[in-house]
């Protein structure tokens, strides 16, 4: 006879928007017992800074603006938009001011059904993990701690230059709020505009843009003459030309709007700024680097554009740009540097005699670059090589690259995995040699060192002997059983820390010996943990993340697995940049080596499932690969 | 803004039909009592109720369903949201299974008219009634009341139709007093009508909108329907 909570129109809605679409009808009803719904009139504040908050929010209809605390930021959240968790999942007070911008329709869910849907459900859980607004917060946080965004490291990146630098349009186009819905789509076709700012006795009222004209006419089936007042947004964000740009990027990324009008001081419309205007700013003075390299005449050259790279790095990471993206980034920047400092070292001892490929390894052949990454290196020399000849022009060419690496911030390798080696100077014969030595008489010892040749990437010359040789490799690793066992085995030898923070929550004072080594403990083994599916199944990516999509895409492993790995790296990766970011704004070098006392409560939670998830799989590993011996 | 005697009257007639009431779930709703009409909105316990029906007769027409939720003057407890399917009176049924092609399926937790009132009434007692155009709610469950128990069912009833009259007047369409159109003048959100625990909601949605608009600290007294 109960009627189930999910009849309620609340469930349908509910159910369209992402955090709760994949929960169970019983879980969903426990939220809706929990849930109240509320309106607020426009102006009205829902939760004030600083107090204790008890709710999580959705918008249901109307809007509803985020004051980030202590800043001019603001969010706009609208249908469907979430507020309200981050207090809850920190047990604090609430950070932002909450205030209804429109007459609103708010569900708010007390926070023990929250909470308790929160660590019931790790899908739930994940989406206030990975929301991009999250993600924005906590770079605004790090950028207030680092004291960027303020003038000082100004022209290190476009990101703090002003938003009056990208306005080129002069003589703004603008309607006034009574207007038709007609006349003014027939205006914005004439002019070539997607956003009209509405002005009324020389003020900015309002803004409609090509999207209101879908969703608020035509979607809405409106009368075409009805006055532009019945669908523009009111009172619309803006900024003033020297608002600087990372800000108003932040601002358009959070309140997930793509167009700001741009006012001067007496208060009138100098221009609207897209999104697209100010990607394209943050991307070529990105992209600046790599043109710096590209052009460099000598290696001191390629050194002054990469010793820009901590900077981009901290620009990138404080405009909420993913992990992969920003490794992907500084691994573009690594190549173009080795590619340049070879060319140079080219035309200084003149051609090659031979033909050869200049081939990396590690994280550089991933293309999953942080930074202080080490040099791995080494050369394949082609067809018509012969050593007492050519070996003093490769030789020297090796000099002229690793040393000018090394100046350039790439740092000579420890282990010696470098061109100027003559270990790593062979013909694709005697590497397949090496290669076959290690897959056909495997010993612990040397499975353990050989792991990072697997990762081998063609940076510059003949590509076609990497391939060759990669091919063969592969083809030999994937039949040989107690090969992909050494290599799983290898692998599980990790000491991925799970008890690390239930003792480092136990003792509050952190002690000076527990360091946490992003890369070695957390980034490496899923880094193995890809390569070994690869190996098994013949893959031919170097990159982790479609490493982990090739293994799930021929069923070496699960698609849940596969998909779990490649979130955690990215969220491991994701603390390692903001991590650097902030060494870097400290003035310090950066490292993968962080102090566990400095995480955020939010950091250290997800760090736990992210080290408890690698640990299974390494498991499911070594009994896949190993038969569940070690 | 009560008008002369309004509580005294209402008083008297809720008296009046609790000592006729006989022993059972309709005396127990009357003893429960209600609330006094000087009572500050912000201390109501209100419900918000929608009747289905077959028609807008009272004593001809079938009552189908009951949807109702609990709310206060600015919230809505939606796990509270509640739905009673209700099986036509024997007389009434044979019409209504035409009309409404009332299935099996649909009847099978469906329950008779009797064991509907006892199962709502005890949820309304001591609380204030919510409806939009409440005259069918009043009606039907007075109606309902009196084939069961003989008796009449009076309670306070919160008229959001009226009330928007009251409040807010204006010249308006012929249709401009419907739920959906004062619910888009308030900005919220249009729902699937013809249900009985959503229109419940759409109209308890809209009571709040009305109380935080008028924000005058209003009674039970200023917004009970005359």
């Amino acid at each position: 006879m109960d009627d189930a909570p999910e009849t309620l129109e609340i469930a349908e809605f509910l159910r369209q928007h992402p955090p709760f679409g994949g929960l169970s009808n019983a879980e969903l009803a426990a939220l809706i017992r929990a849930l109240e719904v509320r309106y607020y009139r426009r102006g009205t504040t829902i939760t004030t800074a600083g107090e204790e908050n008890a709710w999580f929010s959705v918008v249901r209809s109307g809007a509803v603006e985020l004051r980030l605390g202590g800043s001019d930021l603001n969010a706009r959240l609208g249908e469907g938009g979430c507020f309200g968790y981050p207090s809850l999942l920190r047990n604090g007070s609430a950070q932002n001011e909450a205030v209804a911008l429109e007459d609103s329709l708010v569900y708010r869910i007390a926070k023990p059904a929250f909470l308790a849907t929160v660590s019931g459900h790790p899908e739930f859980r994940a989406f206030f993990e990975v929301d991009e607004a999250a993600r924005l917060r906590r770079a605004v946080d790090r950028m207030r701690q680092t004291g960027m965004g303020r003038e000082g490291s100004a022209d290190t990146l476009g990101a703090h230059a002003a938003i009056g630098s990208l306005v080129r349009r002069t003589g703004i186009v603008t309607g006034d709020p009574a207007m038709t819905v007609s006349q003014a789509a027939t205006l914005m076709t004439q002019e070539d505009v997607s956003t009209l700012p509405i002005c009324a006795g020389g003020r900015l009222v309002g803004i409609v843009t090509d999207k209101d004209l879908r969703r608020r006419v035509l979607g809405a089936g409106l009368d075409l003459s009805s006055p532009l007042s019945a669908i523009m947004t009111a009172d619309p964000v803006t900024a003033s030309p020297d608002t600087p740009i990372l800000t108003a990027l932040i601002t358009m990324a959070e309140r997930q709007i793509h167009h700001l009008p741009i006012l001067d001081p007496a208060g009138d419309v100098v221009a609207i700024v897209s999104s697209n205007d100010i990607l394209s700013r943050l991307g070529s003075n990105a992209l600046h680097i790599a043109k710096a390299i590209s052009a460099a005449a000598n290696s001191g050259q390629v050194a002054d554009a990469t010793s820009q790279l901590p900077q981009a790095l901290t620009g990138l990471v404080a405009a909420g740009v993913d992990a992969d993206h920003v490794s992907r980034y500084v691994s573009t920047i690594g190549e173009g540097a080795h590619c340049r400092i070879l060319e140079l070292g080219e035309e200084k001892l003149g051609p090659p005699p031979v033909p050869y490929a200049l081939v990396c390894f590690g994280s550089l052949a991933r293309s999953e670059q942080a930074l202080g990454s080490d040099q791995d290196n080494g050369f394949i020399l082609g067809e018509g090589y012969d050593s007492a000849r050519h070996d003093a022009y490769f030789a020297e060419l090796a000099r002229h690259l690793c040393d000018g690496l090394n100046a350039a911030g790439y740092r000579y390798c420890p282990g010696n995995i470098m061109a100027t080696n003559p270990t790593y100077r062979r013909t694709a014969d005697e590497w397949a040699t090496i290669f076959r030595g290690w897959i056909e008489s495997p010993n612990p010892q040397a499975v353990l060192e050989s792991t990072i040749f697997f990762d081998m990437r063609a940076l510059s010359g003949e590509k076609s002997l990497v391939d060759g040789l990669r091919r063969e490799v592969f083809a030999a690793a994937a039949k040989n059983g107690i090969f992909l066992s050494f290599i799983a085995r290898a692998a599980a030898t990790t000491r991925v820390p799970l008890g690390f923070f239930r003792n480092f929550l136990l003792q509050d004072d952190a002690d000076e010996g527990r360091v946490l080594d992003l890369k070695t403990q957390a980034i490496a083994p899923i880094v193995d943990i890809a390569r070994t599916h690869a190996l098994a199944r013949k893959l031919v990516a170097t990159n982790t993340a479609e490493r982990l999509a090739g293994a799930a895409a021929c069923e070496s492993m699960s698609r849940d697995a596969a998909r779990d790995l490649a979130a955690c790296f990215e969220f491991v990766r994701d603390v390692r940049f903001r991590h650097q970011a902030e060494q870097i704004a400290r003035g310090e070098a950066p490292s993968n080596k962080l102090d566990p006392a400095i995480l955020s409560r939010f950091d250290r939670e997800h760090l736990r499932d992210a080290f408890r998830l690698i640990r299974d799989q390494l498991d499911k590993l070594r009994s896949q690969f190993a038969g569940g011996v070690t | 803004m009560v008008p002369p005697f309004g509580a005294w009257r209402f008083s008297r007639r809720f008296e009046a039909a609790r000592r006729a009431a006989p022993e059972g779930p309709l005396r127990d709703f009357y003893d429960a009592g209600h609330p006094a009409f000087a009572t500050p909105v912000e201390d109501l316990d209100l419900i918000a109720i929608d009747l289905e029906t077959d028609g807008l007769d009272f004593d001809h027409s079938a009552l189908l369903e009951a949807g109702f939720v609990s709310m206060r003057h600015d919230r809505i407890f939606a796990g509270t949201g509640k739905r009673i399917r209700i099986r036509p009176p024997a007389a009434l049924s044979e019409a209504s299974v035409v009309i409404h092609r009332i299935t099996d399926e649909a009847l099978k937790d469906a329950l008779d008219e009797e064991a509907a009132l006892a199962e709502l009434l005890p949820l309304l007692a001591g609380k204030v009634l919510v409806a939009h155009f409440a005259e069918i709610e009043t009606g039907f469950l007075d109606a309902a009341c009196r084939r069961v128990y003989g008796t009449p069912f009076i309670a306070p009833f919160v008229c959001t139709m009226a009330l928007e009259n009251r409040w807010f007047p204006r010249p308006r369409a012929a249709d401009g007093l419907r739920l959906a159109k004062l619910r888009a003048q308030y900005g919220l959100p249009a729902y699937r009508g013809h249900d009985g625990l959503i229109d419940a909601l759409a109209c308890g949605e809209l009571l709040i909108a009305q109380l935080a608009l008028r924000n005058s600290g209003p009674t039970l007294g200023d917004i009970l329907r005359r």
